[in-house]
Formats: structure tokens, C-alpha cells, sequence
């Protein structure tokens, strides 16, 4: 579904990826775990377009988007929901749903039932029912992490990249955003996470890649790296 | 009494014209904070072109349309040459760019209409309305109906239709609008479009009551941006309220002091604004995270 060949990117002229090569087969959850800087953030950008690659491929649905805008990435079916959540906070809440379709509403992505997902999204993420009609700005540092979400499911995408999904939010969010994580998974929803939360992020996981400084060494089934010795005490040590 | 009334009403339909060449301003500032400086031009070429389609249509009203079309080709023409460069290299070039187009359009339009005004005529009754005592002409309420209609309609666009909101998405993070699956830069290209339209739409709603020609644009241009800076470059609202501020002194300065100082107030206004609340009176100061 998605496939990242001996991927090279960075920001004008200095170099952050160092040649990652990783695969997220459909209805497969895949986490990309990793300390601060190591590059998960440039990874995810540089799959959706948001910074130029400057080496290596990447294919979504068998079909080369290297270099593609970020726009017509997300026309293939690739939904990006980036770190920082940037919601429209000018806009309500609906209307940023109603932006993730729209591909959907101009003819460039299967159109589908947009009314229905919508009620689907509001399903999904509760929290934003009573929120509807109010402008993504002035919620809360949670909600606007559900919406940035609700707003990557509504563009019914192939692939859904989370970057950063936990960031920021009290303890009890945190298991709330999981929980969705989880609930996208059964309903076989192929997704890229990444997260500060390693063993959490693993644990919803089929299958886990190590990014140190901008290089895949250690990668396998999320299984296995939760038990490996060297993963548990870079990564998984302390709370969770 | 009714000389203040007077003075009023031909505030008020010139400040409106200035409120629509403002929000021409706004529209790309929106998008791209970017601003076509070449918008006096796209007023004058409008005109122009507006009294030369009217002599083979003889219709006024069915000129609009057409010359709405001449206007959004021209904001894509300033678009393509001027501002999709600059942006590309995230240069200021776009400044002297579109200035530059705008002065190769005036000279343009001087060799094919002359340099001399001409008259364009009006489609309604030229013979003032008594409303109260004071004396308006039938074109001067259309020009007011007309440059709100069409703040209205881009408004009303804007908030209710898939594609407006992808404008005010693009507006408000453009990244974020690329991952939704919006093509921002045809939206930047489509506000250049669009806020040309407006200005060659302010042309010919204007142009029946002065004379027509191809440095009508240059005062009006300015002063609309003055508008733009006083009522705030991101507030709609704003440049209502500062086209009639300035629209209405500077018609009260012409009239109780001397139309030679009836300048002077709005750039007094503009200094004053730019000194205690650069934002402008309705504008949001900008936070930038860095």
C-alpha cells in the first residue's frame, strides 16, 4: 500500500534522512518510533509532500508520487493529520470536516456518502458533537487533536499518516486518541504512526521501525520489538 | 443641514468604491500576503475596456458580465508574471513587479483609448434624486448596491459553498490545505482573479460619474489601499467602515476647507492608524510563531 524506498530528505540543504527504506502493507498499523530529531516528522512530511525528497521513491497503491505536491498526494488517497494539528481555526468544526472530503467533492477521490461519514467522524471522536458549529480555534488542546483526526478519516483515504497524535494531551486524552487508533484498526484502516508514546504506539502496532539519526537499524514485528532488550531500554523504559 | 446631508451621501458612494478596490486588496493578501499594486490599473483598464464593449453591446448591464471576465483575466495574467515567481522564491519581487505591470498596462491603454478622458455614459437618468433635501444621482445609488452586492456575494461564497472554504482554508494554513487535497496555488490564481474583477467591477461602476481614462486608476488605487491599511487588511467589515471614514471627510474637506487639501485628511487618518494601531481599526495583529 505504501513503500518507501531508500528515502533521502531535508531542510535546504541539510540532510535528515539518510536512505530509510520502510513498507506499510494494507490494514496494516505501522509505527515509526524514535527520539527527538531522529527524523520521524521529515518522514512523514516528505511522504505527503510537504518537503521535496531528494533522494530514494515513494510508492502509494504501486504508483511512484516522489516529488508529487502535497495536494495531489492526498488525491491518491493519502491523508496526512500533522503534528501540531493544524485545524482551520477560523472555520467550525464541521467545515474542517467537510474540508478533508474535498477531494471528494470536487470529483478527484471517490465522492461516497459524505453525510454519512460525517456522522460516522462525530461517531468516532464524541467529543466533537457538541462542537459542531464552533470554530476550531477556540477548542482545546484535545479537541483539536479529534479533529485533526476526524478530519484525516473523512477524506477516506487508502493510507492514514498520524504524526505526533498524543502530543500535549493530559493522560486520560492520551488513551482516548489510542483507543481510537485501535478502532481504525479493526475497521481495517491502514495507518503510519508515529509517536513520542513508543510502547503505546507498539501496542496497537503490527509492525515497528527504529529511526536513529535520520537511519532504519532496527525494525520487525511490534511484537518482538517490545521485547527486545535494546529497544526496551532506549525507548520503552519509564512510564509506558 | 442639507449641505451636510449632501456631503454625506457623496462620502458615502465614494468611500464604497474605495471599500470594493480595499477588498480587491484583501482578497489576494488572503491567500498569498501578497497585494497587487497594480489594482488602480485594472479599475482604469476595466473602465476602458467597459466604454468600448457598451459602444458595440449598447447595453450597460450586459457589458458587466463581460467586463468582470476582463478583469479575472487580468489578475491572472499579474498572477503568472508578477506573483507565482516571487512566491516560488519567496522574494518581495512581487512588490516592483506587479507596480511595473501596472505601468506597462497604463501606458497599454493610453496608446489604444488616448490620454485624454472621455466620457462614458451613464445608464440611468442623470438628473438627481431629492432625498431629504439633498441632491443624489440615480447612479451613485447603484454604485453603493452594486460594490455591496459584491462584497456580499464573496462573502456569502466564501462561507457557504466547498470551494470558498478551501479559499479561507488556503488563507488560514496553506500546508494544512495542500494535505486536504486543495490545489493552493490555483486558489492564489483564483484570488488574483478575483480581486482583479472587483477592481474592473469598481471601473465601470465609478466611471459613469467621473471621466473615463487611463489615470483615473492611480488616485483611486492608492487611496484604496490607504482603506485597506486603515480598516485593517484581513477585517471585510473594516474596509466598509474606512472607505466611508475616508469617502465622508474627504468630501467634508473639499467642501468646508478647500478641494485642495480634500487629500489630506485620509493620509492623516493613515499616518495616525499606522502609528497607534498598525493592525488597522478592525484588523487582527498577526502572531508569528517562530
Amino acid at each position: 500500500m505504501l513503500k518507501i524506498d531508500n528515502l533521502h530528505a531535508g531542510y535546504g540543504g541539510t540532510a535528515v534522512l539518510h536512505g530509510i527504506s520502510l513498507h506499510v502493507a494494507k490494514g496494516q498499523v505501522v509505527s515509526l518510533i524514535g527520539s527527538n530529531g531522529a527524523g520521524k516528522s521529515t518522514t512523514m512530511r516528505a511522504v505527503s509532500g510537504m518537503i521535496r525528497p531528494t533522494a530514494g521513491a515513494i510508492l502509494l497503491n504501486d504508483a511512484d508520487v516522489t516529488g508529487m505536491e502535497s495536494y495531489e498526494i492526498a488525491r491518491r488517497g493519502l491523508a496526512h493529520s500533522p503534528e501540531g494539528r493544524r485545524v482551520f481555526p477560523t472555520l467550525s468544526v464541521t467545515d474542517n470536516l467537510l474540508l478533508g472530503a474535498f477531494p471528494r467533492f470536487t470529483g478527484s477521490r471517490p465522492k461516497g456518502d459524505i453525510n454519512a461519514d460525517l456522522e460516522r467522524a462525530i461517531d468516532l471522536f464524541p467529543r466533537l458533537k457538541e462542537r459542531r458549529t464552533q470554530l476550531a480555534g477556540t477548542l482545546s488542546g484535545g479537541e483539536q487533536q479529534m479533529l485533526a483526526m476526524a478530519r484525516a478519516v473523512m477524506q477516506n483515504p487508502d493510507v492514514m499518516l498520524f504524526d505526533e497524535p498524543s502530543m500535549g494531551l493530559a493522560p486520560i486524552l492520551v488513551e482516548e486518541v489510542f483507543r481510537i487508533i485501535e478502532r481504525l484498526k479493526q475497521e481495517g484502516v491502514t495507518m503510519l504512526l508515529v509517536e513520542q508514546f513508543a510502547a503505546a504506539a507498539l501496542n496497537v502496532s503490527d509492525y515497528g521501525y527504529v529511526l536513529e539519526s535520520g537511519r532504519i537499524n532496527i525494525h520487525g514485528p511490534a511484537e518482538q520489538l517490545r521485547n527486545d532488550p535494546a529497544v526496551r531500554a532506549a525507548y520503552l523504559g519509564g512510564s509506558h | 443641514m442639507e449641505v451636510f446631508l449632501q456631503i454625506i451621501f457623496s462620502g458615502i458612494a465614494v468611500g464604497m468604491i474605495y471599500a470594493v478596490i480595499a477588498f480587491g486588496y484583501q482578497l489576494t493578501f488572503a491567500t498569498s500576503g501578497t497585494l497587487n499594486f497594480s489594482q488602480g490599473d485594472a479599475l482604469a483598464f476595466g473602465a476602458l475596456a467597459g466604454l468600448s464593449i457598451v459602444e458595440h453591446l449598447h447595453n450597460y448591464w450586459l457589458m458587466i458580465p463581460v467586463v468582470m471576465v476582463v478583469g479575472a483575466l487580468y489578475g491572472v495574467m499579474i498572477e503568472r508574471l508578477g506573483v507565482r515567481p516571487a512566491l516560488k522564491i519567496k522574494s518581495e519581487g512581487w512588490i516592483m513587479a506587479t507596480i511595473a505591470l501596472g505601468i506597462i498596462v497604463h501606458n497599454v491603454a493610453e496608446n489604444i483609448w488616448g490620454k485624454d478622458d472621455l466620457k462614458f455614459p451613464s445608464p440611468v437618468s442623470e438628473i438627481p434624486i431629492n432625498i431629504l433635501g439633498a441632491n443624489v444621482l440615480p447612479m451613485e445609488i447603484i454604485v453603493v448596491f452594486g460594490a455591496l452586492g459584491l462584497m456580499l456575494a464573496v462573502e456569502l461564497f466564501n462561507r457557504k459553498s466547498i470551494y470558498g472554504k478551501a479559499v479561507v482554508a488556503t488563507s488560514a494554513d496553506r500546508d494544512a490545505a495542500g494535505l486536504m487535497g486543495i490545489n493552493t496555488s490555483l486558489v492564489i490564481v483564483f484570488s488574483y482573479a478575483l480581486s482583479s474583477l472587483t477592481a474592473a467591477f469598481a471601473g465601470v461602476l465609478i466611471a459613469p460619474l467621473t471621466l473615463t481614462g487611463a489615470s483615473m486608476g492611480a488616485a483611486l488605487g492608492l487611496k484604496a489601499f490607504a482603506v485597506a491599511i486603515i480598516g485593517g487588511l484581513t477585517s471585510g467589515l473594516g474596509v466598509i467602515v474606512g472607505g466611508l471614514i475616508l469617502g465622508i471627510t474627504e468630501t467634508a474637506t473639499g467642501f468646508y476647507i478647500s478641494t485642495g487639501y480634500k487629500d489630506v485628511p485620509g493620509l492623516i487618518l493613515l499616518l495616525l492608524v499606522l502609528a497607534i494601531k498598525p493592525a488597522g481599526l478592525f484588523g487582527k495583529t498577526a502572531i508569528k510563531k517562530v
